[in-house]
């Protein structure tokens, strides 16, 4: 197999001729501002750099570049044409530079201004004016293995600048894309410093494989976290969304492509800056969930004990004596938390070599106690060019995070936010003697069943801490032995070290009902992973008549290897000393190490084709061989095709001037997913199946999975179909983009009859497809001395699960259903449809027989048959929301006036819902928990007695229709509070104010300073939503607090960390 | 120039392909089947880990579907715990009936599904021993021989109680490889008594006996008293008559001179001279422990009233549905002056419960006292010396040979405290001998199997049930509680198929 490929990439470098493209040529003065390393050299000869020193007498030129207005401009790159000599223009906009003779060519270039080029000739002195740049057409952006011209893309690709996103004061690149994507979804799941962020790209899920992006730094793809990655360090991102773009990573490629580009050393001599800024976070109070305050809740008690008929306990008789005694446990456990920022940029660039560094440090507490968030970087890009012919370049990235966050996310074994929420509020946090409390708990007789630890001590109290070290690198070498020729080898190597301690001292615990002092335990992880990766590429590029072509080819193998060990133990005599050996007792069910590790070789080759700049052609191929893979399914091939065709070069457009570019785009191609575990394919033997012989035990080793020797990737196929047009000098741009998808082969524990001894197999099988219009619109309001620009998108994703294994047409999630010829995931219960209201309600309708009175929550009879049942034969459960929405939007607005800018980002999503999981406990009514505020409008009936027994009878009040009567107990209420139905569902459509920045650009302030900028700014400023059930209508969580809740039960608010809002003001200073 | 050399060489190392086996990646802290099944010691543990399912098995589900669902014992109703559906269901004949897919009748009921399954998991295990161990050297053919006895006897003894609780059940015979061939057919019962007869007898071969055999594991001993059983199920009086007899005159068996010995204590007395097959359990926390006990007891039952019970030292209060608890019908058909009355049935008085003279008896014979809370670890009886003695008698009376029945029979009789038997007739001591074994081997799961092979079902137990209905009170019913209106309207001899497995597979 290897063989075939091996020689299909060589008889596909053969057929080339030699020759240089033109279009590379462009390609390459269009990207020299942006990088003048790596990527691009992975398959552009470089045009002629050359590196003899001039032989005699420079001539030296001086001058200042202004813009279109006569302003003078800073930090201006001017290079000598063809050379990597250079400077930047200084706070007066003056630039002196040396020149080899008068044929030398100067090129100005600046941020938003377009290129100019001038002949040096007789001068030497020059006044240099430079324009906006409309042309954003003609930039060049990353694209998988390589790089193109914006304008010659025929995938579905976006692009984001470092520009575009600085001054945000977020830890993670993913905030910083929030908004700013058409038909990717980033959602932060959870507020805790460094986590949480999802991204999807178009929809995609699967049932059991993961649906994470392939993450590429730097050409590489990563098998770690971009949580962790300092955004500093990133110069642009590229988004391949479509199967033609991201086919060439292959079985890796179904859930979309990040290629993250860092910043290289740039044109110019030396630049060094320093950005840095500060802030403070605070959790808005609107949107925390309302809770009954002390009295209040004293108030419910109270009336609880009276419609039955049933004697008040002593403590509840007077709720007012609880007034000024409310205890806000969710409040207690949040503050207000600084974070700060710093980051030393240099860019170093000589003749025969260019060296970027970008040094950072990130310091966050978060806003709940105890929460440190610091991370420390470093990048270090550099390359040499040895020869004309030979380049090197090695990129080095250390960092280490530290983070210690306490269990606030999850329900109530580990989340402290939620437990915080249900604690009764007439519990004091404090004692008499102002000490925190240890527990609380009141008798049973005022019917209270749990202990209420104390979480401002569990948050305080608990160790969490993970520390994580991290090193990425890569060397290459690169070989042009003939113009058009570029041979190019890599070496990329990512180390991670993560260790994490948790103790749980006996005197704090993020449990509910456990007493203190409870059993202490530590648990101590240690994960170590290394992954390599080798690339040798060639490309070879070749332009004749106006036919221009550029072909790829290279093989790759990459090799990833973890290993883990976790201790736990417990029982400790003394909380100072959480050693292992300090402890009584190592649960030996608990520690325990493993390994996992994967391979994968890969040839690829991609052609790229057009015919006058205007015809453009792609297909690109990719064969994937990997360990993951059956034994009888180890390759897999992954191809795509893609056509576009730029209408407005077409004559009969050229005479309609409104319309300044129009491109149609399509692409096919097949892509797949290789996240289904790396040993799934084998059958598992378990050692610790142990026998009892008497008195001795017997070590026992049984099968406990099945084989499958054709296990394979999840394939998805994908149709892309697009339009870029440009209007008005490109003053108003559009991009619009359809797909559709079908991912086939889903991988799938099946069920098996277990009278083969095991349970299930895990087979390719099933199928979704997916559908979705992605919309982008920039405009360029005004251009004069304001320039106002707008960025506006939204997406419509869809899906339907079109099968699912032989015999099975739904799979359970937590609250959730997937079924064939319905969207992924939906929810799945009763439908709510009031209470019964009279004894004649109750009787003219359908009721759970022996469960329903007057008072308590009436459900739809969704099957007719006169009965309300949950489950079995005859169930009335239907599906009842959805937690994906039905479009996400964004819109950003950019102002300039003189000095000043202004910037203002939005983000939203419309028509999903999130399960309010807390409602389950907090709007129990039987009093167990503190319960949601609107509770206390709850309908309200008072018993009589009938017969000797205590009958719910008399109406006090219908309420506000949210909640039912509290009479006759769990059996009664058991129905609203147990039964999942529409009760638990929320609007979670929001529209959220992400943030708003002011900047002020200071010029020159003196030698020292070649430019300096101030700013101030707002994240996560204000969220329009109709959502009760949390402060964070983005989120979704699990039970245990570690995750988004999986690919089957998405949008669940289990009360995860809330999202501050954070005002930061900051600076930048170039030297 | 030189450096274009070196880029050459740099490139064409980096270019040299990996090593084929690049792409293997293998579970490294797991076993696996590429690497699992190799040697000698490898099946050693693979037979080690056939047995582990029985523990579960005769901790949960086994006296549920085979003594529960009998006269010998009923469940006291405990009305302030709430209904437990799928075991009353089972011991008031009363389990809901469908149809499957592919016409057979099954249920929804917990306890079938759970003993079904368990069953398949000893044959899917024993098929994984059997269909490699030929193709493997071992250090000696006995310690080979050895281990296939005990995989065959193991698959030969699911089988069994398969056949004996549904009649008809799918036949495994290697092990299932993937998707396609992990349902199958349902065979007769003609085709699962003959493979049960088959390993049966190679497992009587290939075993060593119970001098020779770590005690624990089943020796050739018990493969002849299994296969004793399916004879005797099937009416084959004089291959039972001859295996019997091999087993009483050379594998070293005797009765225990005590009955309450014959049963093993927590750590104790295990594996004792009478028993020829028995469920090991060990207490501890390691997790080999059974809790049968307090399965049995009944409730509300208080910390204090448990104490002497199990003699544990940190007693909690359990407020469960009491299950197992003796019926009237067994206790009255102790015989006067039968000593294993009392160390099979103890009484409790129950100062919470609403029946309303809270006393209850209990299943006494395996209530050992121990350390630990909820964590039992006496062993539970499959075969007993005294059941050979009743297999032999049975089998000598069926073919005509009464008085020496009577032999066999007075063995039992008389480590009872009981005198020799009456019965002289074949029919008189046909029934002696059913009686014998219903309080020989009360709780020991026999008491369903002997009125289906005996075709007795209607006869017994319609007028049990006549008696339930007709007087809740005895049968433990608080005040006001009565059994479901639908209780002993399903008296068939097998249970139906579990509904889930059902709706897996094409074939039932």
């Amino acid at each position: 197999m290897k063989k075939i490929y091996q020689l299909a990439t060589l008889s596909l470098i053969a057929g080339i001729v030699p020759g240089f493209a033109q279009t590379m040529q462009q390609i390459e003065s269009k990207r020299s501002d942006l990088m003048a390393g790596q990527l691009l050299a992975l398959h552009v000869p470089r045009p002629d750099l050359s590196y003899e020193i001039a032989p005699t007498a420079d001539i030296t030129i001086s001058g200042k570049v202004t813009d279109e207005k006569g302003d003078l401009l800073a930090g201006v790159s001017v290079i000598v044409k063809g050379t990597t000599q250079g400077t930047t223009t200084d706070g007066t906009g003056s630039f002196r530079i040396a020149v080899p003779d008068t044929r030398a060519t100067l090129v100005f270039s600046f941020v938003g201004y377009a290129k100019k080029e001038v002949v040096v000739g007789s001068q030497t002195s020059l006044a240099v004016a430079l324009t906006p740049d409309d042309q954003t057409l003609n930039e060049v952006v990353v694209v998988g293995y390589g790089s193109q011209l914006k304008k010659e893309v025929t995938g579905a690709v976006q692009t984001i600048s470092s520009q575009e996103i600085k001054d945000l004061p977020v830890s993670q690149i993913g905030q910083k894309l929030q908004g700013r994507l058409a038909g990717v979804q980033i959602n932060q799941a959870t507020g805790k410093p460094g986590q949480g962020i999802s991204i999807r790209i178009r929809g995609q899920v699967s049932v059991s494989a993961g649906s994470d992006p392939l993450y590429v730094i730097d050409g590489f793809p990563i098998t770690g976290n971009i949580a962790q990655l300092n955004p500093d360090e990133i110069e642009d991102l590229s988004i391949l969304k479509d199967a033609a773009s991201t086919s060439l990573y292959g079985s890796r490629a179904a859930n979309g492509v990040v290629l993250i580009t860092t910043k290289k050393g740039k044109p110019g001599q030396t630049n060094i800056s320093f950005t840095a800024y500060t802030g403070l976070q605070k959790v808005p109070v609107k949107g925390r969930v309302k809770m009954l305050n002390a009295v209040q809740f004293a108030q419910f008690k109270k009336e609880f004990y009276e419609d039955q008929l049933l004697p008040v306990p002593d403590i509840f008789q007077n709720p007012s004596q609880y007034e000024g005694k409310n205890n806000d446990w969710y409040d207690a456990l949040l503050r207000v938390a600084p974070l700060q920022s710093y980051n030393l940029s240099i860019s170093h660039n000589t003749e025969k070599s260019n060296t970027s560094l970008v040094a950072g440090i990130f310091n966050q507490d978060g806003v709940v106690l105890n929460n440190k968030y610091k991370r420390y970087s470093l990048r270090m890009n550099s390359n040499y060019n040895l020869s004309n012919k030979v380049a090197v370049g090695f990129n080095v990235a250390p960092s280490y995070v530290f983070d210690n966050t306490p269990r606030t996310d999850g329900d109530r074994g580990t989340g402290i936010l939620f437990n915080a929420l249900h604690t009764w509020p007439i519990m004091p946090i404090y004692d008499a003697n102002g000490e925190l409390t240890k527990y609380n708990t009141l008798p049973s007789s005022t019917g209270n069943i749990f202990n209420y630890p104390n979480w401002v001590r569990a948050a305080n109290e608990l160790v969490n801490e993970t520390k994580n070290t991290n090193l990425l690198g890569n060397a290459y070498i690169q070989f042009r032995p003939i113009t058009g020729l570029t041979l190019k080898s890599t070496m990329n190597i990512e180390y991670t070290n993560t260790k994490f301690f948790f103790f749980n001292p006996s005197t704090a615990t993020s449990a509910i009902n456990v007493p203190i002092p409870t059993t202490a335990v530590s648990i101590r992880q240690g994960l170590e992973s290394m992954s390599w990766l080798n690339e040798n590429l060639a490309t070879y590029a070749k332009s004749f008549n106006d036919h221009n072509f550029e072909l790829l080819a290279g093989f790759t193998n990459q090799k990833f290897r973890s290993e883990f060990t976790q201790v736990q133990a417990n029982t400790y005599a003394d909380d100072r000393l959480p050693t292992i050996q300090g402890a009584l007792n190592i649960d030996r069910t608990n520690s325990q190490n493993g390994a996992n590790q994967w391979t994968l070789t890969s040839y690829l080759s991609r052609l790229t084709y057009n015919y006058k700049g205007k015809y453009l052609l792609t297909a690109a191929v990719r064969a994937d061989g990997s360990s993951r893979f059956g034994l009888n399914n180890r390759w897999g091939t992954f191809p795509s095709a893609s056509v576009g065709w730029i209408v407005s070069d077409e004559n009969f457009l050229k005479t309609v001037p409104q319309v300044s570019f129009a491109k149609l785009r399509a692409s096919y191609g097949v892509i797949g997913n290789n996240n289904i575990g790396n040993y799934t394919q084998y059958a598992l033997v378990n050692n610790t199946t142990n026998a009892v012989f008497g008195s001795t035990v017997a070590t026992g080793a049984v099968v406990t999975s099945l084989a499958n020797p054709n296990l394979g990737w999840e394939t998805t196929k994908q149709f892309d179909m697009g339009l870029d047009l440009g209007l008005f000098n490109d003053r108003i741009q559009f991009i619009y983009d359809f797909y559709t998808k079908r991912t086939t082969n889903l991988l799938y524990a099946v069920q098996v009859p277990q009278e083969s001894g095991f349970t299930n197999f895990n087979d390719n099988i099933g199928e979704i497809k997916f559908w979705g219009h992605e919309f982008s619109l920039t405009t360029k309001n005004t251009m004069g001395k304001l320039k106002w620009t707008t960025n506006a998108n939204i997406s419509f994703n869809r899906n339907q699960v079109v099968s699912l294994a032989p015999g099975i047409d739904r799979v359970y999630g937590t609250f959730h259903i997937t079924q064939v010829g319905q969207p992924f995931g939906q929810f799945y219960g009763l439908v709510k449809q009031g209470y019964y209201t009279s004894a004649e309600d109750l009787k003219n309708s359908p009721i759970i027989p022996g469960r329903s009175a007057i008072g308590t929550i009436k459900m739809k009879d969704v099957n007719g048959d006169g009965v309300i049942t949950y489950g079995g034969d005859a169930d009335d459960r239907t599906i009842i929301g959805s937690p994906f929405p039905k479009f996400t939007y964004g819109i950003t607005n950019d102002l300039k006036y003189g000095n000043f800018d202004f910037s203002i980002t939005g983000s939203g999503s419309y028509g999903n819902q999130l399960w309010v999981r807390h409602l389950y406990s907090t709007a129990n009514l039987d009093g167990v928990f503190n319960m949601v505020e609107g509770v206390k409008d709850r309908f309200r009936v008072q018993n009589t007695i009938v017969n000797g027994a205590a009958v719910a009878t008399n109406v006090i009040t219908q309420g506000a229709g949210q909640f039912g009567a509290t009479n006759n107990g769990g059996n009664y209420t058991g129905i609203e509070r147990d039964w999942n139905s529409t009760q638990f569902l929320a609007d979670a459509s929001f529209f959220t104010i992400k943030n708003i920045t002011l900047g002020y650009n200071i010029g020159a302030v003196n030698k020292l300073f070649k430019s300096a900028r101030v700013y101030a700014s707002c994240q996560q400023v204000y969220i329009f939503t109709k959502y009760w059930g949390g402060p964070n209508p983005e989120t979704s969580g699990n039970g245990a607090g570690n995750g988004d809740g999986g690919n089957l039960s998405q949008g669940v608010d289990f009360s995860n960390y809330p999202v501050p809002r954070t005002y930061t003001a900051g600076v930048t200073l170039n030297f | 120039m030189k450096i274009k050399y070196i880029a050459v060489a740099l490139l064409t190392l980096a270019s040299i392909g990996c090593k084929d086996d690049f792409l293997t990646a293998v579970p490294e802290t797991a076993l696996s089947s590429a690497t699992f099944f190799k040697t000698e010691a490898d099946f050693v543990q693979a037979v080690n880990g056939a047995y582990v399912p029985f523990r579960q098995m005769y901790n949960e589900r086994a006296w549920v579907l085979e003594e529960m669902h009998s006269d010998n014992t009923y469940y006291a109703r405990n009305t302030l715990y709430g209904a437990v559906d799928a075991t009353e269901n089972v011991a008031d004949f009363a389990i809901p009936v469908g149809t499957g897919d592919g016409g057979a009748k099954v249920t929804a009921n917990d306890n079938v599904l759970v003993q079904y399954r368990l069953n398949y998991v000893v044959i899917a295990r024993a098929n994984q021993i059997l269909s490699l161990i030929d193709g493997i050297t071992f250090s000696s053919d006995a310690v080979k021989n050895n281990l296939k006895g005990q995989a065959q006897f193991l698959r030969a003894f699911a089988y069994f109680d398969l056949v004996r609780l549904f009649g008809k059940v799918p036949l495994h015979l290697t092990p299932v490889t993937g998707r396609q061939d992990a349902p199958a057919e349902l065979a007769t019962t003609d085709q699962l008594y003959a493979q049960i007869e088959k390993d049966a007898t190679d497992a009587s071969k290939n075993l060593l006996n119970k001098k020779s055999q770590e005690p624990g594991r089943v020796t050739s001993g018990a493969a002849k008293t299994l296969l004793a059983n399916l004879y005797l199920t099937q009416k084959k009086w004089s291959q039972v008559e001859t295996l019997m007899k091999d087993v009483v005159t050379n594998d070293g068996y005797s009765l225990m001179p005590d009955y309450n010995d014959a049963f093993s204590y927590t750590n104790t007395n295990k594996n004792n001279p009478e028993s020829v097959f028995e469920i090991q359990y060990m207490e501890g926390s390691a997790g080999y422990n059974g809790n049968q006990i307090y399965r049995f007891l009944p409730s509300p039952i208080t910390a204090d009233e448990i104490k002497p019970i199990t003699g544990t030292s940190n007693p909690q209060p359990t407020s469960q549905e009491s299950n197992n608890i003796p019926t009237p019908d067994l206790i009255a058909a102790y015989e006067a002056g039968d000593k294993r009355k009392d160390i099979s049935i103890g009484t409790v008085t129950l100062s919470t419960s609403l029946r309303a003279n809270k006393v209850y008896p209990y299943i006494k014979k395996y209530a050992r006292t121990h350390a630990l809370h909820n964590n039992t670890g006496q062993n539970w009886p499959v075969y007993r010396y005294a059941e050979v003695l009743l297999f032999l008698a049975e089998a000598l009376n069926e073919q005509g040979k009464t008085a020496d029945a009577a032999t066999y029979l007075n063995q039992v009789r008389a480590r009872a405290g009981l005198a020799a038997t009456k019965a002289s007739s074949q029919a008189d001591m046909r029934e002696a001998i059913f009686k014998e074994r219903r309080v020989e081997l009360a709780f020991e799961n026999k008491r369903w199997f002997d009125l289906t092979r005996t075709g007795r079902v209607k006869e017994i137990i319609t007028a049990y049930g006549a008696r339930v209905k007709a007087s809740p009170a005895d049968y433990y019913f608080p005040a006001g509680a009565v059994p479901p209106p639908n209780a002993f309207t399903n008296l068939d001899d097998y249970y139906p198929l579990p509904a889930v497995e059902s709706a897996l597979t094409p074939y039932f």
